[in-house]
């Protein structure tokens, strides 16, 4: 039997918040560490015109996804940060999508706060 | 106008900017003599080109006004020839490529370093910068190490393009300075400000850094040593692409 890829869904931290940037790379590195071929999709719906703070932290979140043979897709990209995306280069190491629903191609999303507690919970077992 | 009117010039050529048009301008007063009309407007297939040839006369019937009264019985001449009308990013790419394409008469200033590549004496090119015909690098101009343009590209006078960005069917306007690592496609870049031509967008990058208006003082006449010429420059053909 195959095992599916599991998928996340996450939302980028405020650029200039260097906690919550630690936090969420953090979290995308404990994801990809205890999956396999993980699939990271970042929802860039909210975002208006990415930051390179941001094209950096998605840079670092590819990093970290194909050490696990995973990957990252970013979804509901604005088309200015479509622009910024293509011009920095990042374009060509994401796979990007209109929305979230088409990034996940159907397959059911691992939801991250859930994912979190019962990582939480193999790790105390 | 009615100032040279009043001095006697007998016939004024009145271009209002916003279209290149390759006119043949003694076609055009020799028709405007034959028909006997005050004024003589240009027109292309899509309409009037700003373009207006007017006598003494009429200026000085209409100097109260401003322009010339558009009542005043004119000639309509009609021009077949090469013109683009300038309202657009795009048009004026377009305009970019048919010159260095040869479709109209625009010639790029600067030495010819081989047939197809023009590079402003002044201008700095880095020995392994990749430059694809054709192209235009204007007066100032600073490309640095590891740069690719290709397709059709300009960059216009007192730029700089910084390491390994890559410009591709792109033009750069005067004074803009572009960030290291850049792919920058089928755009036209002025300052801070990124037309897409292909996304249809205009995107500012100056608040990510990624481009910058820089100094407008020229540094044609400064030139620095540290700027090679371009007959300095190792022999193009080994970075032809």
């Amino acid at each position: 039997m195959t095992k599916i890829p599991p998928i996340t869904v996450k939302r980028l931290p405020d650029p200039c918040d260097q906690a919550s940037r630690r936090f969420f790379l953090r979290d995308v590195k404990r994801f990809v560490d205890s999956s396999h071929r993980p699939r990271l999709i970042v929802d860039l719906s909210a975002v208006e015109q990415i930051s390179p703070e941001s094209v950096d932290l998605l840079l670092e979140c590819v990093g970290h996804a194909e050490r696990g043979d995973g990957e990252v897709s970013v979804a509901g990209a604005s088309p200015q940060t479509g622009v910024i995306l293509e011009l920095t280069q990042a374009a060509s190491v994401l796979n990007m999508f209109p929305s979230v629903l088409e990034a996940s191609n159907g397959r059911p999303f691992q939801d991250f706060e859930s994912w979190k507690q019962s990582y939480a919970r193999q790790r105390a077992a | 106008m009615a100032e040279w009117a009043k001095e006697g010039v007998e016939q004024i050529l009145l271009i209002v900017l916003g279209s290149y048009a390759e006119i043949d301008l003694p076609d055009l007063v020799r028709f405007h003599s034959e028909g006997r009309r005050q004024v003589t407007n240009v027109f292309d297939e899509q309409g009037p080109l700003g373009i207006s040839l007017l006598d003494r006369g009429c200026i000085l019937a209409n100097r109260e006004q401003a322009t010339p009264d558009e009542d005043l019985p004119s000639s309509r001449y009609e021009f077949l020839g090469y013109v683009v009308r300038l309202s657009s990013t795009a048009n004026y790419r377009r305009l970019v490529e048919d010159a260095f394409e040869g479709r109209c008469r625009i010639q790029p200033t600067g030495f010819q370093t081989r047939p197809g590549v023009w590079i402003d004496e002044t201008a700095y090119v880095d020995a392994s910068a990749q430059i694809q015909t054709p192209c235009y690098i204007g007066p100032a101009t600073k490309i640095r190490a590891g740069v690719a343009i290709r397709g059709c590209s300009s960059v216009e006078r007192n730029c700089e393009i910084d390491l390994g960005t890559t410009l591709d069917h792109a033009s750069v306007q005067p004074n803009t300075y572009i960030a290291p690592g850049l792919y920058v496609r089928e755009s036209v870049v002025d300052g801070t400000r990124l037309e897409h031509l292909a996304r249809g967008i205009a995107v500012d990058l100056g608040t990510a850094g990624l481009s910058a208006r820089i100094g407008t003082q020229s540094r044609r006449v400064h030139r620095s040593p540290q700027l090679a010429r371009v007959s300095e420059l190792p022999a193009p053909d080994a970075k032809a692409g």
